[in-house]
């Protein structure tokens, strides 16, 4: 546990202090660093839940370094394994500028993210929180496209001001908590402290901006179109998830009954995120940011899992928060690659890719399919879940809801149709197709959207106790 | 009484008296021999002040007769003489580069210097206002000279003059306040001024009292340069040679602060729900008006007079509190908060290359210039911003904790929402230094001097920010 905290810091070091070899190496060695987590957790698989540090850290203030890991823990932990990764893989090494600098930047990442999902002291959990906006800041800042430095001090004044105040309610709950931020322990108390109601909005606002949740997503956009690829994974498949992780462990288990009572208005706000991120990709005329309304838009319809109250609904948000983070970096990952190849993400730049790069048209084919969650394909089973919970409270809107499936084939296939599979222009250049190593790249996302798509027991199997978990709470009140 | 002083007693007051020895030997040299000074004033004054830093660590305490009426040696005294020694370190570090650069004779100047710091050290020692009052003349005098150290700058006339002027009148309003307190109650010891506020009886006194705290409390403002007292500091930090510059924003500001807490955390705790109220007010407005004025500033040394400002709200907000541990998450952002100016000031110190000092536009493509450089800004300015995991995250909660603790949500709440412009300010440097649009391409001057200060710096902001309980235990004053 303390080796899978601390290997990647000790690796992030490591990557800024890399000797001067070829930038290919570089990013070699910083790839196999960041696979360390990854082999870490599959390594002992079975034995990670419920193992934990606990240490007295500063003892004056009352906050333990308590880290802890359970079932929702992990399946985050693996998420954040996987992409990390996936998104150094997207970079183009040759094209970097100070690669130390980047490939440390994301490993330390990638360190604060294992802090953040495993963090079980609301002192820890804050702190990491809030550091993980730095490498990010730092990496749209400086690898990012033209408009970066607005786009980045943006994104990072969003940021700090969603959360600026909950170190208000930290400090709230540890005093009503008799001097203890441990998780366990104000589960029991939380909800009951004087003002909670405002302490649950405090926190709920932090992790709407970062989520982000419909209306607080005007950083999105820029800081999106204007991150490196690879940052542009990270935002939307990590960033956004500790967003999700955080309604989860505080909204859900620290504050159970305002979020049950709640639930309707943020169901509300979630909808019309579905809604609005539909209809913004569908009038893009650049596939970046078409991607990124798309990525907003599905993550609001996790947020639409979480705010039903029963266990269907919060086992495939669960489930379809990790399918996002995987089908939303294979997305950007395709897009870093057009984005190479036409010079631009502009929509009309190219016309009928299909006849010069058909491989790439088809791994994009399929990614896309499962972005608008084809049957057999990973999503499917995550918005089958969270329909059928839906259902059990409301019908109407779940036949509301379907209608953002019709929205999201209508944006995407347009995408597919007007990029591949249009009469080619006569005077386009020949591209070249998909290399190996990108395909690569490609083979093993490919399989996980279909690993989960097809046979999802083994994952759900973590799910399950994860979601009954957050229902159990308002249980036994 | 008894009258002769023994050699436990001397060894207790040997960080005071080895710095005036050596406030006194910097002049000397510098008045017979010029040349020499010139070329190693820095490294005697160096070794003076190491001396003094292992003096002040094991001193031992004296309850001689003759010295305890007006000096303290306690753990606080201890730790802030310390504390001030190591700012005296570091200015000389960073000042030797500065003045052969601008070519300015240094003897006198170290001596202006270590008398400062004199004088500081007397305000953490002292247990009488008088003693206070010396310790912060003796501090205030030396500065006005050193602020115009740079005869042939005009903007430094300005600042001596403006300081000059704006001190001797705040030190009019301490000694009146004095002077009123002692009217009321007959003495001017720290330690019978609870005791004695609360024997008080006729309304005449009490009123003779309270304004007598409420004139010490403006004239101790003036110094710490707290809103509406604060219009002197960013003309006179502008004008200010930078090094001289850092120390009034290190060391002035931590002077200030522990004659607060030596008058009011420790001698008069909570004495009055009414002066708690004024201060968290005065809090405040200090947070929300030099956040704002802040956005505006584009020259760097008056950009810190702001944010000096508002960490001095900051800093006013456990005085407002007045909890048990309120001087723990006092000294404890002290600390952090001079450990992080100081490094940034380091950063100018490199760049300085004109009167004007560095502007905005200067720190433009730092990082591919300097990375080291760009690295410790960022780390400081971070810090100074409380962003976690730095260790002004730490401080700020701390501070926040203790005013929570007596209710004060408003004071909490202000003091946040004005962390987020603080955030944008700072930040925005840092976006600046990694922008890579290069104005002009002057290289940062080289000093090891001044690089030992920054480094060390940035390993003290780590490993209080990995590991703050050291610290935390060092300064915990409850069980002492």
């Amino acid at each position: 546990m303390i080796l899978l905290f601390l290997i990647s810091f000790a690796t992030s070091i490591l990557a800024f202090l890399l000797p001067n070899i070829k930038n290919q190496n570089k990013k070699l060695l910083a790839i196999l660093f960041s696979l360390f987590p990854l082999l870490l957790l599959l390594s002992q698989h079975n034995h990670w839940t419920g193992s934990k540090i606990d240490y007295n850290w500063i003892p004056p203030l009352g906050i333990h370094f308590h880290l802890q890991i359970d079932s929702l823990s992990l399946l985050f932990l693996y998420l954040t394994a996987i992409i990390i990764p996936i998104s150094l893989l997207a970079v183009r090494s040759s094209k970097l500028a100070h690669p130390n600098t980047f490939y440390g930047l994301v490993l330390l990442l990638e360190g604060l993210l294992i802090g953040f999902f495993t963090a079980h002291d609301l002192f820890l959990f804050t702190i990491f929180w809030e550091a993980m906006l730095l490498p990010l800041y730092f990496i749209i800042n400086l690898w990012g496209g033209p408009q970066r430095y607005y786009a980045a001090l943006k994104f990072l004044i969003y940021m700090i001001t969603g959360s600026a105040l909950m170190v208000f309610a930290v400090i709230a709950l540890f005093f009503t908590s008799g001097g203890s931020l441990d998780l366990d322990s104000l589960t029991q108390t939380a909800s009951s402290a004087p003002y909670s109601v405002w302490l649950f909005t405090i926190f709920m606002l932090a992790f709407a901006v970062k989520t982000p949740l419909f209306p607080f997503h005007g950083w999105l956009p820029d800081a999106y179109y204007q991150a490196p690829t690879a940052g542009t994974i990270l935002l939307s498949a990590i960033l956004s998830k500790a967003g999700v992780y955080g309604i989860l462990r505080i909204g859900m288990e620290l504050f159970a009954p305002f979020m049950k009572t709640w639930g309707p208005l943020l169901l509300g706000l979630a909808f019309a995120g579905v809604f609005y991120g539909a209809f913004c990709a569908w009038a893009q005329k650049d596939f970046k940011r078409l991607i990124a309304y798309s990525s907003f838009s599905h993550v609001n319809f996790v947020l639409v899992g979480l705010f039903v109250w029963n266990t269907n609904a919060h086992g495939g948000a669960i489930l379809q928060a990790i399918n996002h983070g995987i089908t939303i970096s294979a997305l950007f990952l395709v897009s870093g690659w057009l984005e190479e190849r036409l010079g631009s993400t502009s929509l009309s730049e190219g016309r009928g890719l299909a006849a010069y790069m058909p491989v790439l048209c088809w791994v994009t084919f399929v990614f896309v399919l499962s972005s608008v969650a084809l049957p057999g394909m990973n999503n499917f089973v995550g918005e089958v879940l969270i329909f059928f919970g839906l259902f059990q409270s409301n019908h109407w809107l779940t036949a509301l809801l379907g209608i953002s499936i019709i929205l999201s084939v209508v944006y995407m296939l347009r995408w597919m149709q007007k990029m591949y599979f249009d009469s080619p222009s006569p005077f386009q250049e020949r591209w070249t197709d998909l290399k190996t190593k990108e395909i690569l790249i490609a083979l093993p996302l490919i399989l996980l959207i279909l690993w989960i798509g097809i046979y999802p027991s083994p994952v759900l199997k973590e799910v399950k106790p994860a979601a009954e978990k957050t229902i159990a709470i308002v249980g036994t009140k | 009484m008894n009258t002769t002083l023994t050699s436990v007693d001397f060894a207790a007051l040997s960080p005071l008296l080895i710095v005036l020895t050596g406030a006194l030997l910097m002049l000397l040299l510098e008045t017979f021999a010029q040349v020499f000074t010139r070329k190693y004033a820095a490294i005697i004054v160096f070794t003076i002040l190491a001396i003094a830093i292992w003096a002040a660590c094991c001193s031992p305490t004296t309850n001689h007769s003759l010295l305890t009426p007006w000096l303290r040696f306690d753990l606080l005294s201890r730790l802030f003489s310390v504390l001030f020694l190591s700012i005296g370190i570091a200015i000389t570090l960073l000042s030797t580069r500065f003045f052969q650069k601008f070519q300015a004779s240094q003897g006198e100047y170290y001596f202006l210097l270590l008398s400062s710091l004199f004088g500081l050290i007397l305000v953490a020692q002292s247990a009488d206002f008088l003693t206070l009052f010396l310790g912060i003349e003796t501090l205030s005098i030396a500065l006005y000279v050193m602020c115009g150290y740079m005869k042939k700058w005009e903007i430094s006339h300005e600042a001596s003059i403006k300081y000059f002027i704006t001190g001797a009148i705040a030190a009019a309003f301490l000694l009146y306040g004095i002077a009123l307190i002692y009217g009321a109650i007959g003495t001017t010891s720290f330690d019978h001024l609870y005791s004695k506020f609360y024997g008080l009886t006729t309304s005449s006194d009490i009123i003779l009292f309270l304004s007598g705290i409420t004139l010490v409390t403006i004239g101790l403002s003036f110094k710490a340069a707290i809103v509406p007292f604060h219009t002197w500091a960013p003309d006179v930090y502008c004008g200010a040679p930078t090094p001289v510059t850092a120390f009034m924003a290190v060391g002035t500001k931590a002077g200030a602060f522990i004659a607060f807490i030596r008058v009011f955390a420790v001698a008069l705790p909570q004495f009055d729900p009414f002066w708690s109220r004024g201060i968290s007010i005065l809090a405040m407005i200090t947070l929300v008006y030099a956040n704002i004025v802040a956005l505006r500033q584009v020259q760097l040394r008056r950009f810190f007079a702001y944010s000096g400002i508002s960490h001095a709200g900051f800093l006013l907000i456990p005085l407002a509190a007045g909890t048990a541990d309120s001087i723990q998450a006092l000294v404890f952002y002290i600390v952090v908060y001079t450990i992080a100016t100081l490094g940034a000031f380091t950063v100018l110190a490199f760049l300085d290359h004109r009167q004007e000092g560095v502007t905005l536009n200067d720190l433009k493509g730092l990082y591919r210039r300097s990375p080291l450089l760009s690295l410790l800004f960022t780390l400081c300015l971070l810090t100074l911003a409380g962003i976690p995991p730095t260790a002004g995250f730490f401080a700020k909660f701390y501070l926040l904790k203790t005013a929570f603790q007596v209710k004060y949500y408003l004071l909490v709440i202000v003091a946040l929402l004005t962390t987020i412009i603080a955030a944008y300010y700072y930040l925005r440097m840092v976006a600046l230094m990694f922008s890579d649009i290069t104005t002009e391409n002057y290289s940062p001057i080289r000093s090891w001097p001044a690089a030992i200060v920054g480094i060390l710096s940035i390993v003290s902001i780590v490993v209080l920010s990995i590991y703050p309980t050291i610290l935390l235990n060092l300064i915990n004053f409850s069980n002492k």
